[in-house]
This record gives C-alpha cells, sequence and structure tokens, in this order.
C-alpha cells in the first residue's frame, strides 16, 4: 500500500476515535427517561399515528413496550437516545417465551430484548 | 498524479467544525445533540466512504475523461463565466441525482445510509454512501464533460457542493436571512430533508440552490409547529455498520427472490412500494397525514401545499 495513503487512513481512523471520544465525554445524547404511560402513548401517536391502541404494556426498565392492535402487537424499543418502532402478529408476540427476566420478540428485522417485571409472559396488562 | 481536491483540503475544518459543535452543545451554546455509537457510525461511514471513493474514483475519471475526449464543444478551466454554468449546472444535475436517489428504491439503497441517522449535527454530514460508485449514479454528470466541461473542473465543483453541504447539517443555526433562505440551501431547509415526520417527506433536494426545489415543486419549509424528526420513517434497529450499508440492498433481493413477477417495481418502484400495496411509501403517508388533519380539523393551506 502507498505510504502516503497509509499515513492517511490511519490519521482518518484517529481523527474519527478522537470525535467518537469527545462525543462520549460531552454526554449530550436527547434525555430518553424511561417510559411510562404518559410517554409509551406519546411515542405509540408518533410510530403508529393510524393504530388504535387496545393495551398498553410497557418493559420493567422502561425502554421498551409491547401494545396490542387488534390483531397486531406494535413494539417499540429504545436504540442509543431513539427509539426503533415495529410491528408483528399479535399471536406471534404472545406465543414468545420469556429467558431470564427478559422477553425476545422476532420482528421483520430487529429482535428487541424487553425486561419483563416479574419474569412472566403474557403480563396482565394482556389478560 | 496530483489533483486539487477541496474536500481532502477541507477534511480539517470539519473535524474542527464537529468539535466546535460538540464543545458548544455542551457548554450550553449551541442547539445539538450527539450520541457516541450514532457519532461513531456516522464518523465510519465517512471514512469507508473515501476508501470506497478511492477504489472505484479511478475507473470514474477515466471514463469522464473519455466521454470528455468526445465532447461538443471545449470549454476553458480559466474563464469565469465558464465556473459560473458550471455552478448551475452541477448544482441542477446534483438536484436531479439526488431526487432519484430518494424516489426509486435501487438509489434510495445507496443513498439511505445517509439518511439513518436519528440525529442531526454536523456529523451526520460525514455519514457518506459507499455503494454510489457501484450504483452509478456518477453517469449522471457525464453530460457535463460531454458539453465540455474539463472532468477536473466537473470533480472540484462536485467538491464544492460537498463542502457547502457540510455546515448545513446542524440544529444550531435555526434560520438565515430571508434572501439567503430564499436562494441557498441551509440547514432549516436541510433538516426539513432529513426528517421523518409525513409531512416532510420527499422534499428539499437541493445542494447548494434551494431555487431547484421551488422550481419543480419539491420545497416544504420548516415549520415550528412540526418540529423534525430524524432518521429514515422505520429507523433501523442497530447500530451494526454493514447493516447500515447494505440493509436497503438486501430488503430488495428478499423482495424480489419472493415476488420475481414484481421484481421490477421492488428495484426501481418508489421506496416502500408493494405489489400488493401493503406497505406504505412516501405518497402513502403523505395522504395518511393529511387525513388524520382533515378528521381533527387541523388541515390547513400550508398542509395540502405539502405534497
Amino acid at each position: 500500500m502507498d505510504k502516503a495513503l497509509l499515513i492517511q487512513l490511519v490519521g482518518s481512523a484517529v481523527a474519527v476515535s478522537l470525535l467518537v471520544a469527545i462525543a462520549a465525554w460531552a454526554r449530550i445524547p436527547r434525555p430518553t427517561p424511561p417510559l411510562d404511560a404518559e410517554g409509551a402513548r406519546a411515542l405509540l401517536a408518533v410510530e403508529f399515528p393510524d393504530d388504535r391502541v387496545d393495551a398498553l404494556w410497557i418493559a420493567a426498565d422502561g425502554a421498551g413496550l409491547v401494545a396490542r392492535s387488534g390483531e397486531r402487537a406494535l413494539v417499540a424499543w429504545r436504540k442509543g437516545d431513539s427509539y426503533v418502532a415495529r410491528d408483528l402478529a399479535w399471536s406471534a408476540a404472545l406465543a414468545a417465551r420469556p429467558d431470564k427476566g427478559f422477553l425476545r420478540l422476532k420482528t421483520a428485522d430487529g429482535a428487541p430484548r424487553l425486561a419483563l417485571k416479574d419474569g412472566a409472559w403474557p403480563p396482565r396488562e394482556f389478560a | 498524479m496530483k489533483t486539487f481536491d477541496p474536500v481532502q483540503l477541507a477534511i480539517p475544518f470539519f473535524v474542527l467544525a464537529v468539535i466546535l459543535e460538540i464543545v458548544l452543545a455542551r457548554l450550553g451554546k449551541a442547539n445539538a445533540r450527539y450520541e457516541a455509537k450514532d457519532t461513531a457510525m456516522s464518523l465510519t461511514m465517512g471514512l469507508g466512504s473515501s476508501i470506497a471513493g478511492a477504489i472505484l474514483g479511478g475507473a470514474i475519471f477515466a471514463a469522464t475523461v473519455w466521454v470528455w475526449q468526445h465532447r461538443i464543444f471545449t470549454i476553458p478551466m480559466t474563464a469565469v463565466w465558464a465556473w459560473v454554468i458550471l455552478f448551475f449546472a452541477e448544482d441542477l444535475t446534483y438536484y436531479w441525482f439526488h431526487r432519484i436517489a430518494h424516489e426509486r428504491r435501487f438509489w434510495w439503497a445507496s443513498h439511505v445510509n445517509h439518511h439513518t441517522s436519528t440525529h442531526y449535527n454536523l456529523s451526520t454530514a460525514l455519514r457518506q454512501t459507499w455503494t454510489g460508485g457501484v450504483v452509478g449514479t456518477w453517469l449522471l454528470w457525464l453530460p457535463l464533460s460531454f458539453l465540455g466541461f474539463p472532468p477536473a473542473m466537473v470533480a472540484i465543483q462536485k467538491g464544492i457542493s460537498l463542502i457547502y453541504q457540510f455546515w448545513i447539517h446542524t440544529e444550531a443555526i435555526k434560520k438565515m436571512p430571508r434572501w439567503f433562505e430564499a436562494v441557498f440551501n441551509t440547514p432549516s431547509h436541510h433538516r426539513v430533508h432529513h426528517a421523518r415526520n409525513a409531512r416532510y417527506l420527499d422534499a428539499n433536494y437541493a445542494g447548494i440552490l434551494i431555487i431547484w426545489d421551488r422550481m419543480f415543486g419539491t420545497f416544504i419549509p420548516e415549520v415550528d409547529e412540526e418540529p423534525c424528526r430524524y432518521g429514515t420513517v422505520k429507523n433501523l434497529a442497530s447500530f451494526n455498520l454493514l447493516t447500515n450499508v447494505f440493509h436497503e440492498f438486501i430488503g430488495i433481493a428478499k423482495d424480489v427472490a419472493a415476488h420475481p413477477r414484481h421484481a421490477l417495481g421492488y428495484v426501481f418502484g418508489p421506496p416502500g412500494w408493494s405489489h400488493d400495496g401493503s406497505r406504505d411509501t412516501s405518497h402513502t403517508l403523505k395522504a395518511k397525514w393529511r387525513a388524520r388533519l382533515e378528521r381533527d380539523g387541523k388541515a390547513t393551506p400550508e398542509t395540502h401545499a405539502a405534497e
């Protein structure tokens, strides 16, 4: 490899590391407090504005939610300081099995790991 | 061969500007949010984009030179009028490149990488594609060389456009003076472009001049009552770098494999297109948004203008 190109690559990698370190040091992410009922409904209103919410469950750590909307499960979970939202069949959400206090849901392109309050699934909100 | 590359020269400025934005935000003097993993993704995308550009850049430049050798006119690189014409012609080319890159899935698959950040800060500007050379959008600039603009001149103007577009990736600047907002692409206009709100989808494709969006009907102003939410309609589920680079290409491949009779639609249709209409495109998302506003009695002439 050309020496100048190598120096440029290494320099760029160092600059990237430095900038990421400064971003981490600054601690200026978007505030993302644990979800409560109000926050969860506001999040659902943004991510699923046309879907009615029949029932709502919030993960024990407030980092995710599952809502029933007819025969669909609306799911949202925290990624960094934002949320990812997906849906799946309600039957698939109900059929998920808890493991060591967490529930792993499989969506088309993501598998959120949601903390359970008492290790049981489905929760009483969906009874 | 040593060539003048304005982007290479600007890199130290990019680094210092990102540091300045972070420090000012930390001190409470500027409106900016940074999340470390998101920043790492943006900057690594930028670094990878430079490497991808170096790999394919020679072939693309050679093709451009070949076209220029078959040019219609000979345009001198030293003439001021040539630079003025190129400024407008290149910016118009960029507008159409950018519009296609958003409105047709094959090119969106390459460009979506730039839009996957849920943040809007100067590091987002550096979140550049790795696959631009492969999907062939560079072909759109070939007519400029065919007209007679020297390839180096076109490359420099493209670089100038890229550098211009760096500073507009910020929430720290609310609005520029009215005359400037009327003519140039600004942080406000480009925030709209990066927003995932239905109201703001598929808008403000400008590079340097916002006049193209005003001319071709894709201009949407930023409004205070609806703050921009950044990212894609479906935000990525992970910070995996390769997922960020290839996820839409993988999605296309899966759709084509599942529905080969509808391959053309899944490859060249608008993002979100599906043969059974089960998915949302920008068009259907906007229609649903307008229907909600009308249902709630909140529709205004401005919301109808956000087509």
